[in-house]
């Protein structure tokens, strides 16, 4: 692995230092639950369930796939996130960096 | 959903069994101890691009894990002819034969199986799933086709309660708790265990429970509360017997009883077992922080006690006398001192400032300093260390001394909105002041609304206790016993207050 690391730009190997860290620490799945909660509570996931719905009825059951779907609602999902769940979301990941010695 | 999986996972099962799907799905979705979620950091990347990708799946047939996004674990089941693979997010298996993700029963339980588990050993959160209707419940749902659908202008959650002598000061406390946010997502959703199994009808919880339903069933007629009045009576004896009582006091041991049924249902948390995660100590719970500062060496001592009320002074032309009991933990009751002077009118804010300035406790009253080990005169400041989520404020107007018990009716006008970041301990600086500026501190966190306000009328010896009550966001009501009628924002931040209850805007979690 040491070779091929060198290869990698550094920022990606603090990207991949960081995804490891909150994995080990559990701290990846915490704000995972988290994230969910917040989405749940703001009405984010209940409008995106109105949609895919409507995208299921519109083509019928057999002819969509899970990924068709990703596809087709990832730019509204994403798009609209509430501000205020991503600035909570970077704020915890900041703090949790930040009490991480050796990072 | 159908929950048949397809040919292919069928013909996989009866080659190979479940063990695969165990093996993945324990090891590297659920990761439950520090040792599995090492494993797990080091070893969940993409074989072939070599990166920690989103979506990553592994391969149900070897050891592999490829992403989706570069189509890595596609090119996969192609090349090797391996057709099911593991979603290491959800555990969702994705079929290559069929193109898409398949579901299956035995599956599906295998995976819920192991959140259970890991989630009651507290190694994992027990993930919020939607709900799937068992055959009872959909047969029931079947029977009962009538739904209730809550719109703007539904009434549905209001409903008045009879007084069954002198009892307003319950009736007005059942309203605010009905109409606590959280609390009624939580009874609504039938979240109470019950801990007194074998003598459920004393348990207080398990009544109010009853009480959710029946204000949210949809029913007009007002309500008896007689059972919950008796349970009152039984467990909190020195509310007993038909005079009018308070309901600051009424609310505390009401808190305090739900509490204690709550106990033995995760009440101890496994980060300090002296705290409580019960739903009342959720919900009303916050850590005020008391610093005593010695005059002469400037030494600070710090604790930090929870609280589930802020008591408030009205404020008087001599300054407070003492507050000693100005937080109510449990069943004591906040004693009111005595001053005479009493302003025509005053802010919630003001109230708050007095109540978290620097205090000089006078030479009648020294305090032991850890660096001078002597008695020393010293100043007391109280500030918020942790906010709870729902802040009851009571508002003092009550007073009792041995010559007089009188009510105070100052005017203590109070926001609809109200941030509380001035008065917590984090702005607090090294001189016993709060600061005066905003602070980089995220206020959006300290922010809260107005939800309730129960209001005290008429004098101490002859009152009635009403309240007012917020439904959908902004539609406000007054509960006068039995007695539900329409009120606007203006006449609930009108009225003579005396109790506040507050929610937090934004919430945080744990
Ligand atoms: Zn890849
Ligand atoms: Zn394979
Ligand atoms: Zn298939
Ligand atoms: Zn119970
Ligand atoms: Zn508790
Ligand atoms: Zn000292």
């Amino acid at each position: 692995m040491a070779d091929l690391d060198d290869k990698k730009p550094r920022d990606m190997r603090m990207k991949e230092k960081i995804n490891q860290k909150l994995i080990e620490t559990g701290e990846k799945e915490r704000l995972k639950e988290l994230l969910r909660t917040q989405l749940i509570e703001c009405g984010w996931r209940d409008e995106l369930k109105v949609h895919a719905k409507e995208i299921v009825k519109e083509r019928g059951i057999e002819n969509v796939t899970v990924d068709n779907l990703i596809a087709e609602v990832t730019p509204k999902a994403r798009a609209s996130v509430p501000d205020a769940v991503k600035k909570d979301l970077l704020q915890r990941i900041r703090t949790f960096l930040s009490q991480q010695p050796g990072l | 959903m159908n929950l048949d999986g397809c040919a292919h996972l069928r013909s996989f099962k009866t080659r190979k069994g479940t063990e695969p799907f165990r093996i993945v799905h324990s090891y590297f979705i659920i990761a439950a101890s520090q040792e599995a979620r090492k494993r797990k950091a080091n070893s969940c990347y993409c074989h072939m691009c070599k990166q920690h990708r989103p979506r990553l799946h592994a391969c149900l047939h070897c050891v592999f894990f490829g992403c989706h996004g570069a189509r890595h674990i596609h090119e996969h089941a192609r090349v090797k002819q391996h057709n099911l693979a593991v979603d290491l997010s959800y555990g969702a298996v994705m079929c290559f034969s069929c193109g898409d993700y398949v579901y299956d029963r035995e599956l599906e339980t295998i995976a819920r199986d192991q959140r259970r588990k890991a989630a009651k050993n507290g190694q994992v959160k027990e993930l919020c799933c939607p709900w799937d209707p068992t055959s009872a419940e959909i047969e029931l749902l079947q029977r009962n086709p009538k739904r209730r659908k809550i719109t703007e202008s539904s009434t549905i959650g209001l409903r008045g309660l009879i007084n069954l002598g002198n009892t307003c000061f319950m009736n007005c406390i059942v309203q605010a708790l009905t109409h606590t946010p959280l609390l009624r997502d939580y009874f609504l959703a039938d979240r109470h265990n019950c801990q007194m199994e074998d003598n459920a009808n004393m348990c207080l919880v398990c009544e109010l429970s009853r009480l959710f339903q029946e204000f949210y069933s949809g029913v007009r007629v007002p309500h008896i509360p007689f059972r919950l009045l008796h349970l009152v009576w039984t467990h909190a004896r020195h509310l007993a017997g038909y005079e009018q009582q308070d309901a600051h006091e009424f609310f505390i041991a009401a808190l305090d009883v739900i509490h204690r049924h709550c106990k033995g249902q995760n009440s101890e948390s496994e980060t300090n077992p002296h705290h409580c995660n019960c739903i009342i100590d959720q919900i009303f719970t916050g850590g005020l922080q008391s610093d005593v500062t010695c005059q002469h060496c400037r030494c600070v001592s710090t604790t930090i006690d929870p609280f589930w009320d802020i008591s408030l002074d009205l404020g008087s032309d001599d300054a407070r006398n003492n507050n000693n009991d100005t937080v109510n933990r449990g069943t004591s009751s906040g004693k009111l001192n005595g001053c005479d002077n009493h302003p025509e009118s005053t802010t919630l804010t003001d109230c708050l400032k007095r109540f978290t300035r620097a205090e000089h406790l006078g030479s009648s009253a020294k305090i032991k300093c850890n660096a001078c080990q002597i008695n020393r005169e010293s100043t007391k400041q109280l500030t918020m260390k942790k906010l709870p989520l729902v802040a009851c404020f009571h508002l003092k107007r009550f007073e009792h001394s041995t010559r007089y018990h009188k009510k105070i009716s100052t005017y203590v006008s109070f926001p609809q909105y109200l941030d509380m970041t001035s008065f917590m301990s984090s702005r607090r600086n090294d001189n016993g002041y709060i600061n005066g500026t905003i602070a980089e501190i995220n206020s959006d966190n300290n922010r809260y609304a107005l939800f309730a306000v129960v209001n005290h009328l008429g004098t101490i010896e002859s009152g009635h206790y009403t309240c007012y009550i917020r439904q959908h966001k902004d539609q406000w009501f007054k509960c006068d016993d039995a007695l539900i009628s329409k009120a606007t924002l203006q006449q609930v931040l009108d009225s003579e207050g005396y109790l506040l209850f507050y929610h937090k805007q934004f919430l945080e979690y744990e």
